[in-house]
């Protein structure tokens, strides 16, 4: 049953991807187009292309795409709630345990290491979206700018996202 | 320890819809704008939970920007905060992608928005940056463990290392670091 098999698979993609969008999307196509062939390789590029250039997390996009052109309105909703539901369940068992044991010495500890960790890591994310970023003249202005106005006005990021997408839009 | 401030079911969807809505380029991109919102402006969180929640959502499988939601969500209002987070992050992508996927049967028609993402992904890496700035000294970065966060960096955005081994080199060295001395001291009495 496709309905079934929809939702199992990308329960089973979120359950075994660790490291967000891009490791997810490695799982996707491992799953959806190698092993189930509801795809082929060019239409999950296309995918990876539109998840990329919408809002919203990577995985989720990729699921609803997916789930739509396989099944429609229920597919993508069954594929959607299988690649977040697992997830949500392990992540209110991390969220309760934190609450439970954050005032222990050793859970403390390990705290204190991931948050340097952790700021080592979003800098990677600005590294990865980096590397695409930086294409031409324009958008290191952009970068520059963007960077300027927000740290001296603090303006919210929501407002400068759509400052820089209406730039793109007229001038990119 | 009870929370600052108490986040309105409503306002909790607003914000996390608002957050979906604007985040390009993966969960890490959400970043600056959950703090703004979460603990700038609404003042629901501090700085160390926000980073602690962004610690244990990347530790976790799945997608990492629903798993921000589930530990914000749930830390301001329990489950119908968690669900309610959950649902604002993911449905505004939902929305999109069903609305290209029954219009546009091509990449190609999307041409407009190539241009919208020559500014944004710029943008959006200046957006990271200045969080990542802000948050280091709240997060415990000093002089001598600058080389710590800056190693990780390299590994995962330039060589693309998993970020799931050193989540687990970071919590095998922090437990063994604090219970080795209290081992000792307790020997010792």
């Amino acid at each position: 049953m496709l309905y079934l098999d929809l939702l199992l698979t990308f329960m089973k993609i979120s359950i075994f991807s660790f490291g967000g969008g891009y490791a997810i999307l490695a799982m996707i196509q491992q799953e959806v187009v190698l092993k189930h062939h509801w795809l082929t390789q060019v239409e999950f590029q296309d995918i990876v292309a539109i998840s990329q250039m919408t809002p919203g997390p990577i995985a989720i996009n990729a699921a609803t795409f997916i789930g739509y052109k396989q099944a429609g309105v229920l597919g993508s909703a069954l594929c959607t709630l299988g690649v977040v539901l697992p997830s949500v369940f392990v992540m209110l068992i991390i969220t309760l345990t934190y609450l439970k044991l954050r005032n222990k010495p050793w859970f403390k500890s390990i705290f204190k290491y991931l948050r340097i960790l952790t700021i080592g890591l979003i800098s990677a994310a600005g590294i990865l979206i980096g590397k695409g970023a930086f294409v031409d003249v324009f958008s290191v202005l952009i970068f520059a700018l963007v960077f300027l106005v927000s740290w001296r006005y603090k303006v919210n990021p929501v407002l400068l996202m759509l400052g820089a997408g209406l730039v793109g839009f007229f001038l990119g | 320890m009870s929370e600052p401030n108490k986040a309105s079911l409503l306002k909790l969807f607003v914000t996390f819809f608002k957050i979906g809505a604007f985040t390009i380029g993966g969960a890490y991109a959400m970043i600056p704008l959950i703090r703004t919102e979460v603990v700038q402006k609404n003042g629901w969180l501090r700085d160390e939970d926000f980073l602690d929640g962004i610690a244990a959502a990347q530790s976790c499988p799945g997608p990492i920007a629903a798993n921000i939601s589930v530990y914000i969500g749930f830390r301001l209002r329990r489950t119908l905060g968690m669900l309610t987070a959950l649902l604002g992050t993911i449905l505004p992508s939902f929305i999109t992608i069903l609305v290209i996927a029954m219009f546009f049967d091509r990449v190609s028609d999307l041409a407009a928005t190539e241009r919208v993402f020559h500014a944004l992904r710029p943008a959006v890496v200046a957006l990271i940056a200045i969080p990542v700035i802000q948050m280091s000294k709240t997060g415990g970065v000093s002089l001598k463990n600058f080389w710590f966060p800056l190693t990780a960096a390299i590994l995962v955005g330039v060589f693309n290392l998993s970020p799931i081994w050193l989540i687990l080199v970071t919590v095998v060295f922090a437990v063994l670091t604090s219970v080795l001395p209290f081992w000792r001291k307790e020997r010792m009495q």
